[in-house]
């Protein structure tokens, strides 16, 4: 144990450089900005826009009207006496919106023939908020709309509530998930869950890739600097070489996927997370047993440990082909196509459509399984994710002892991918 | 003399390339035996092979009356091999490079602190040794990696070129620390196309060319046997 343990120790000094804390660091802090700007500009975005009006009707209507945007928007009355003056005086102040209600407009609306109103937007910037300005004209326009139907229809039918006569026939959305049942949207649901597991993939997808390429990469830097025949000369057990290897590298990838993540969490959180608070959705994800509780997780991550159990053996197998570290950077793709597929799918496919080939297909890669067993773990069919888990219990088993007979052998020394030359030391 | 190791009809083959093709050698506990060759003779093989890096495809190799392909950690427990291009970890400073090294062997902490000590003495690289491994230049890794090799005071230390690379007064003060250790009663098994080292530092050695040896004997016996007046003549009369 103290051998191991002696391993273990130098082969996680030599994966955790001054290189890889420098860019975890850097990585973290850039995103954390841009995940504080982002938020900045998403609350300015959410509060209520300033609005400039310039009445040039000055009629009862256009009055009611004007009044009855100002519980949504910050209505500044405009001074001026024309729309072109009005513009310019605009242009200097940070009032992005002004609307103007044209002369006559409230007699047109007698005659059901109501004047276009004019809407000007001022571009001060392409950024993602600016964006949103779009957006708001639409909804001002949604809002007179609404308020001059209800109008019309309180003039003409006396007595009966606007509401009932634009919608008359009401619904209550339900959504049912195995044997239960909530009342509430199913765009909505989805929307929740999407937004709050999005980055279970992500998460396992990093995991994955950076211990493959953590462990491919000590191995082949062990080859690269000339390490690993006195390494394999000491008296301690190759099986031992090769799980110090495969821990150390679990660890430090496990670590650094961390910090991204926490790095991405901030950078997303920036964008979305004002727009989820607020909001009785999850009220209905727990009343639906959607929510991942501990029981949940726990499967989750015996899931996500034996893929990257998977992963490790299978990049020991690599590295062994790697003959130094550029080399071993190639030997990565392999790895990240077979994590990229079930990570796709998973956003864009649904499983259970697949054609029975593919299904078999994204199957055999071990690294589906984590990626099915976030919805099937929702959907609390643990049957699925419990297959899953065994296969690849089964399937690093068998990796390992093949790794394990390669480092046992002259394999690890002599194997090497020279695509078509041979080379022998003699 | 008594045998620690014993090497009998040793074959190996890579592919349909036979890299050797049954040699025989015998080396006696602190006798220095070296194998003499040009490049591609299968000196490394043989080495490698003994120092349980490559299993032999045919043939018998004891040690301590050990077979090494039944019981290859004894081999390990009590050999040091120096390979011809090795290297040490970069990223480590010298000494805990050799605190790492030398916590293969030690049982305790006085053992591993003696095998430090020692190691200190051999490498003779002082405070440089508190540096990283990365800014040593290559004669210094050379010393370093003998100091590992040697500061267990291994039953038989398999030593590939160790003057691999080396400058003149770096070869020198490397030739000198094996013969002290060959005094000392450590067996050493070393291989060089270096004639004059060989001479030098050798007991006994084997001519060895494409895979097989040549001959075998004191430096002594093969010169008045071959009728030469230096090592790279004999080598030249046993190829005819």
């Amino acid at each position: 144990m103290k051998k191991f343990t002696n391993l273990l120790v130098k082969e996680i000094r030599e994966l955790i450089t001054k290189q890889l804390v420098f860019s975890l660091v850097m990585f973290f802090v850039l995103f954390y900005f841009i995940g504080q700007l982002g938020k900045t500009e998403a609350r300015r975005a959410a509060a209520a826009q300033k609005i400039a009006v310039l009445d040039l009707d000055e009629s009862d209507v256009s009055q009611k009207l004007v009044q009855s945007l100002r519980p949504l928007y910050q209505v500044e009355a405009a001074k001026e006496t024309s729309q072109e003056a009005a513009v310019n005086a605009l242009r200097g102040s940070t009032t992005n919106f002004l609307l103007v209600i044209p002369a006559g407009f409230g007699e047109s609306v007698a005659r059901f023939e109501a004047k276009p109103v004019e809407t000007f937007t001022f571009m001060r910037s392409f950024s993602l908020g600016a964006g949103r300005n779009s957006a708001v004209f639409r909804a001002v326009l949604t809002a007179l709309n609404n308020y001059m139907s209800d109008e019309y229809l309180k003039q003409k039918i006396a007595g009966v509530a606007p509401e009932n006569l634009k919608n008359p026939i009401k619904s209550k959305d339900f959504v049912i998930v195995k044997d239960r049942m909530a009342e509430g949207s199913a765009a909505d649901i989805t929307g929740f869950v999407f937004s709050q597991s999005v980055f279970i993939p992500v998460i396992l997808m990093m995991i994955i890739i950076y211990s493959a390429q953590m462990v491919i990469s000590a191995i082949a830097m062990e080859k690269q600097n000339k390490t690993l025949e006195t390494l394999l000369t000491v008296p301690i057990r190759r099986t031992s070489i090769v799980t110090a290897k495969m821990l150390a590298a679990g660890l430090v990838g496990l670590l650094s996927a961390a910090i991204y993540m926490l790095g991405f969490r901030f950078y997303f959180s920036g964008f979305t997370g004002d727009m989820r608070a607020g909001t009785d959705v999850s009220q209905i994800i727990h009343k639906l047993g959607l929510a991942l509780d501990a029981k949940a997780l726990i499967v989750l991550g015996v899931s996500l440990f034996f893929a990257i159990l998977c992963a490790l053996a299978m990049a020991t197998i690599l590295g062994v082909l790697a003959e130094d570290f550029r080399s071993a950077q190639s030997l990565v793709m392999p790895m990240v196509f077979l994590v990229m597929i079930p990570y796709f799918i998973s956003f864009f496919a649904d499983f259970r459509t697949l054609s029975l080939p593919v299904k078999l297909f994204v199957l055999a890669i071990p690294f589906s399984h984590p990626f099915l067993a976030i919805q099937n773990i929702m959907l609390e069919n643990y049957q699925p994710v419990i297959f899953g888990i065994l296969y690849m219990l089964a399937l690093f088993v068998v990796l390992v002892v093949i790794a394990a007979r390669i480092f046992s052998t002259d394999k690890v020394l002599t194997m090497k991918l020279r695509w078509g030359r041979k080379k022998v030391v003699l | 003399m008594e045998n620690i190791l014993d090497v009998q009809g040793l074959r190996k083959f890579f592919g349909n390339l036979e890299a050797l093709k049954g040699i025989n050698f015998q080396v006696g506990k602190g006798e220095v035996f070296a194998l003499i060759g040009p490049n591609g003779a299968g000196k490394t093989t043989a080495l490698r092979i003994v120092a349980t890096l490559l299993s032999p495809s045919d043939g018998k190799v004891t040690f301590l009356n050990h077979d090494l392909k039944k019981n290859p950690d004894k081999f390990r427990e009590n050999i040091s091999y120096l390979p011809e291009e090795a290297g040490a970890y970069r990223n480590l400073r010298g000494t805990d490079y050799l605190k790492f090294m030398a916590r293969f062997y030690s049982g305790s902490e006085d053992k591993e602190k003696e095998f430090l000590e020692r190691a200190q003495a051999i490498a003779g690289l002082g405070e440089r040794l508190k540096d990283k491994v990365g800014t040593y230049s290559k004669g210094m890794v050379r010393k370093l990696l003998l100091a590992r090799a040697l500061m267990t005071r291994p039953a038989l230390a398999i030593l590939d070129e160790p003057t691999s690379g080396l400058d003149v007064i770096n070869s020198l003060e490397v030739r000198e620390i094996i013969k002290r250790f060959a005094r000392e009663g450590i067996s050493i098994l070393l291989s060089s196309h270096n004639m004059l080292e060989i001479e030098f530092l050798s007991d006994r050695l084997a001519l060895i060319d494409k895979g097989r040896i040549l001959d075998q004997g004191t430096s002594r016996e093969l010169k008045d046997k071959y009728q030469g007046p230096n090592l790279e003549i004999v080598f030249r009369s046993a190829l005819r």
